[in-house]
């Protein structure tokens, strides 16, 4: 648990400091091909020349930014449908099941990689695919976190003292809802920060410098066996990014399920 | 019809008549009505570049893809009610933890990172022999299958953490009934539905997987077909290979309630 | 306590001790056994047929049409210039012509006909005969304009009609002489095909239905997947450069390996025996693996480059372009990519074979000058440039790619990079217009090769730089047919080219090829891609 927060403390420091800790850019060559690391190149360089320290620097603020966006859609869209489902009653609620059923009927990250092929490769593509895949789930849930209050007495004595519909719902069920909702927040950062990573991975952001943790895992695989630390340090990076999400939202996510 | 974009398109007009000629100017709604139809007719259309039919295309990665796909599953199974099972049963609380600990970390990881992690660990034991060449199949099917085994085995532990308590397994034990495999196949009955739905899910899960496995670990497949054609931009091969890993994983699902139904007959009188 | 024991192919097996009471399993052992097939499952599916007679080829590009008829690639010369036999050969010591499907050749002393007197003896693939109808269907078919042929057409340059003298005599009648014409009629892009076919399958589907002369047999293509050959038995009629009457090998089989990071796996774990475009920096290692080395092939023709666009702003400046090209360092780019393995170009032509005088070599880095000649040209500190650059992924452009945008972001310019996936989107691109430079390049041996890139009405004048002189140019060294005047007039040709600054050139092409050690004789043709196939054979 520990371990985890410290992790992401890391992260999130580095995130914002990195423009000023990189000591050259991260698309600049500055030494030969395949460097090993030593003073001034910690990691050593790249496959082209590139400060691997610097690649690996400005790539969390890019890692972790586009899946935060992504998580960001994915909770916007998804929250506002399922309020929206819950809330405008049958019509809008058997509008909102159809298309939930037929987004879910798709694996998410395949359902991505479609929306990727229609819009066509780029990082605008990506972080939307990832947070449209990740919609359903969420607006799943806040419908029921939704209705479940909806139901419940208070919100019936409120509208029977009078208050109008819409009123009610944002004035009684939002606060309401919004502690329940919230730690599963950090679930979908992390199914977004899997979602992004791997979709780059696979080289669907269209830039092929991006500094950015799964692009350089999948640009790393070329020199696998000469150059292991160019894989090795991103995977670990993500790896342990995932976990430490996991670590700290899992414990609501157990409670979650028990139910 | 032959390749469309085969000598590529020389102005935006020549695009603007493919685009009418493949009918990408009317609604999305006709569109997909017309998809459907094609589909039932078994018409998965044709590559626009090189104007083959995508259902030859498809055909011809599909069976390293589901070779991926089958050893994976039969690694994620086992591996998955193991850990689950010691997860949700076992009698000491430290071994409990590990497996639960070890089922979510299995979940979480993505099998880029696993998996080019995985080739390395190997290249190290294998001494100076690059890891790559001599895999074969069975380190991506452990990596994803590892991966694969996490849901399986939260499930398997939810389960059987739930009915550990119950009544009549109380009941059992008090009559004598010492924990054994009978004992627990007794307690793993009312959550076979539960799992039974779980299947569906890996069934999706690998599909995903098997995309960025097949490319972690350079073997052919869909997922090289897949990626390929969405960086090409031959729309009719990514909407295929997605909605033939849809209806695999509706059809599955289907079958995961049947199972469910026949297994726990409290199922059988819900609609 | 749950025990753990290895398995062959190293997988675990996991089971209860029975001695230990508070150990379960829990599924029923059903799923305990089963655990146990997975390493024979495994092994089955990994071990690779070792029958002789069968190679593993690696191809490095898959290319969005095959036909050599109609599409420019180089990478289905790689299969194909076995399927089908040419009226000539090119003698790569020698540099000269000698017989293939015609026996002996005249040219008219105004250099207007060639006469083509054909074998006898050739049979295509579909057991039809080889005639001077069949030269003249196979030219026709090239030529037509509804073909829309990217390549073979322009290889033709002005011929006018074709002429059938006798059943195994044809002439070809030229506008104007050609001095390229013989070279052109030496390459597998006009190759002979059966006229049967091309009219049974037509432009759109020949492809998937090739037949040839040739030592090897098409037998089928899926696209990105598999191309099959089967060694013609009836083979008798092969050229004296072929150092084999007929092919060794039974079936070979051709893989697609886009993927830059799967081919030095694919070599090593013998899912292919031979593979090309082997990536510069793990050369050194495969080199040094027992069962494997690497062949370094010059390929003659067009260096690595990007071309400027001249009808979009600001490339439409020449001071701009002057400036792009100097401001990179194209030495350091190509150390780096390359390692050792490639010379850095300086014009448009790469190779010895073309004898470009060393006045028309493109300068070095000069980031200095570049930056001046912004300011001149009003983009002083680069403020306010915004470049387009589009690469295709094949060739290690989108590395250089990357090196040269870093260079141009230097000079104080926002660069976007895009990488087209193929050949296909890389004309989209191109259709589009939207791009200050592009990469493009053409492969061959002789220098007409840069038609098609700098004449007005080129297909490939992707610079979009329409100048008289050039076309000028471009005929006189069409029409000329000593090499010395020849290597003269193109010298001055791409002393014009660097005046204007159309290019960049990077690398001249070395294909690094690894070859597994069980296949012996591995030659390639004078174009440099293009391996005799009929030459390899399978160490017993």
């Amino acid at each position: 648990m520990r371990l985890a927060r410290l992790w992401l403390g890391i992260v999130v420091a580095l995130a914002l400091l990195a423009p000023w800790l990189a000591q050259n850019g991260p698309r600049d060559p500055v030494a030969s091909a395949l460097a090993a690391p030593a003073r001034g190149l910690p990691f050593g360089a790249d496959a082209l020349g590139r400060d691997f320290l610097a690649r690996m620097l400005v790539g969390t603020r890019l890692s972790l930014g586009l899946a935060g966006l992504a998580a960001a859609i994915a909770i916007g869209a998804g929250g506002a449908a399922g309020f929206a489902g819950a809330m405008l009653g049958s019509t809008a609620d058997r509008l909102w099941l159809w298309t939930t059923n037929v987004l879910l009927s798709i694996p998410s990250l395949l359902l991505a990689m479609l929306l990727v092929a229609a819009w066509g490769p780029g990082i605008p593509a990506v972080v939307a695919a990832v947070g449209i895949g990740g919609a359903p789930v969420f607006s799943r849930v806040t419908r029921t976190v939704v209705l479940q209050l909806l139901g419940a007495g208070y919100v019936a004595a409120a509208r029977a003292a009078g208050g109008g519909r819409l009123w009610t719902s944002l004035r009684h069920v939002l606060p309401n809802a919004l502690p329940q909702l919230a730690p599963l927040a950090g679930t979908q950062f992390g199914w977004a920060f899997l979602g992004t990573t791997t979709l780059t991975f696979l080289g669907l952001a269209g830039d092929p410098a991006l500094p950015e943790w799964g692009a350089m895992l999948n640009a790393g695989r070329v020199t696998l066996v000469s150059a292991p630390r160019l894989v090795l340090i991103p995977a670990l990076a993500i790896c342990l990014t995932i976990l430490s999400v996991h670590a700290l939202t899992a414990p609501s996510e157990i409670e979650n399920t028990a139910r | 019809m032959a390749g469309l974009l085969s000598q590529g398109l020389t102005s935006s007009e020549q695009a603007e008549q493919l685009r009418r000629r493949l009918g990408y100017d009317l609604p999305l709604f006709q569109q997909y009505l017309h998809y459907l139809g094609r589909l039932l007719r078994g018409d998965l259309g044709v590559s626009l570049y090189s104007g083959q039919p995508v259902s030859e295309l498809i055909g011809a990665a599909l069976p390293s893809t589901i070779a991926l796909a089958g050893a994976s599953l039969l690694i994620a199974i086992p591996l998955g009610a193991l850990l689950g099972g010691v997860a949700g049963w076992g009698s000491l609380p430290t071994f409990r933890r590990l497996a639960g600990t070890l089922a979510s970390l299995f979940t979480s990881l993505p099998v880029s990172a696993t998996g080019v992690i995985g080739l390395l660990i190997l290249g190290r034991l294998a001494g100076s022999d690059p890891p790559s060449s001599q895999t074969g199949l069975w380190l991506p099917a452990a990596v994803l299958g590892s991966a694969a085994s996490g849901p399986f085995a939260r499930a398997v532990q939810a389960g059987l953490q739930s009915t550990r308590r119950s009544p009549f397994i109380l009941a059992a034990r008090a009559r004598g009934l010492r924990q054994n495999g009978r004992l627990i196949w007794h307690a793993a009955r009312p959550t076979l539905p539960a799992i039974a739905s779980l299947l569906a899910v890996e069934a999706a899960f690998l599909f995903a997987g098997t995309v960025v496995t097949e490319t972690v670990f350079s073997r052919p497949g869909l997922g090289r077909t897949l990626v390929r054609s969405i960086l090409q931009g031959d729309f009719p091969i990514a909407q295929a290979i997605v909605g033939l890993a849809a209806l695999i994983y509706v059809a599955t699902q289907v079958i995961a309630d049947g199972l469910a139904r026949s297994a726990d007959p409290r199922l059988r009188e819900r609609t | 306590m749950i025990e753990f024991e290895p398995l062959p192919g190293g997988l675990f097996a996991a089971y209860a001790h029975p001695l230990k009471p508070n150990t379960l399993m829990v599924l029923p052992r059903l799923f305990r056994r089963s655990v146990l097939f997975i390493p024979v499952l495994v092994v089955a599916c990994s071990s690779r047929d070792p029958s002789l007679g069968t190679l593993g080829y690696g191809l490095t590009l898959a290319p969005t049409g095959i036909d050599p008829h109609l599409n420019a690639s180089v990478e289905l010369g790689i299969p194909l210039s076995s399927v089908y036999d040419t009226l000539v050969y090119r003698d790569s010591e020698t540099n000269g012509f000698v017989p293939g499907l015609a026996t002996e050749w005249e040219v008219s002393p105004d250099g207007l006909s060639y006469t083509f007197f054909l074998r006898e003896d050739v049979r295509f693939h579909d057991g039809e005969q080889f005639d001077a109808e069949a030269v003249r269907a196979n030219l026709e078919y090239t030529l037509d304009p509804e073909h829309a042929s990217q390549k073979a057409a322009s290889m033709l340059g002005p011929l006018l009609e074709i002429e059938v003298l006798d059943p195994y005599t044809v002439a070809l009648h030229l506008e104007v002489p050609f001095s390229p014409l013989l070279d052109s009629l030496s390459q597998v892009y006009l190759g002979m095909a059966s006229p049967k076919s091309l009219t049974t399958w037509g432009p759109g589907d020949y492809q998937f239905h090739q037949v040839g002369t040739g030592p090897y047999r098409f037998v089928e293509y899926l696209q990105d997947d598999h191309l099959t050959l089967q060694r013609n038995p009836d083979y008798a009629w092969g050229p004296e450069i072929y150092s084999s009457r007929t092919a060794q090998i039974e079936t070979i089989t051709f893989r697609f390996f886009e993927d830059v990071a799967t081919r030095a796996p694919a070599l090593e774990s013998g899912a292919v025996d031979i593979i090309g475009e082997l990536p510069a920096n793990e050369v050194e290692r495969i080199a040094q693996l027992p069962d494997l080395e690497v062949q370094q092939i010059p390929i003659p023709g067009q260096p690595l480059q990007f071309m400027f666009n001249t009808e979009l702003a600001p490339t439409d400046d020449v001071r701009v372009r002057q400036a792009l090209v100097l401001g990179v360092d194209r030495a350091a780019i190509v150390s780096t990519v390359f390692g050792g393995y490639s010379p850095v170009a300086s014009g448009p032509l790469a190779g010895d074979l073309f004898a470009i005088s060393e006045e028309a070599a493109f300068p070095e880095y000069d980031p200095l000058a570049a930056r001046e000649l912004l300011g001149q040209a009003g983009w002083g500190g680069g403020t306010g440039l915004e470049l387009r650059l589009v690469v295709p992924n094949w060739g290690s452009n989108p590395e250089v790619g990357q090196l040269v945008a870093a260079a141009w972001e230097q000079l104080g310019a926002a660069v976007t990079l895009e990488v087209a996936a193929g050949f296909g989107p890389l004309s989209q691109a191109r259709g589009e217009g939207n791009y200050h430079a592009i990469g493009m390049n053409s492969f061959g041996t002789d220098p007409d090769l840069l038609r098609p890139f700098f004449a007005s009405d080129g297909f490939f004048n992707w610079s979009g730089y329409h100048d008289p002189r050039f076309d000028q140019l471009l005929t006189e060294g069409t029409l000329e047919s000593q090499s010395a005047q020849r290597s003269s007039i193109y010298s001055d040709l791409a002393e014009r080219v660097r005046e204007q600054w159309l290019i960049l050139p990077i690398r001249e092409y070395v294909n690094l090829v690894g070859v597994n050690r069980r296949v012996e004789g591995l030659r390639f043709s004078p174009q440099g891609w293009f391996p005799y196939l009929i030459d390899l054979h399978l160490r017993p």
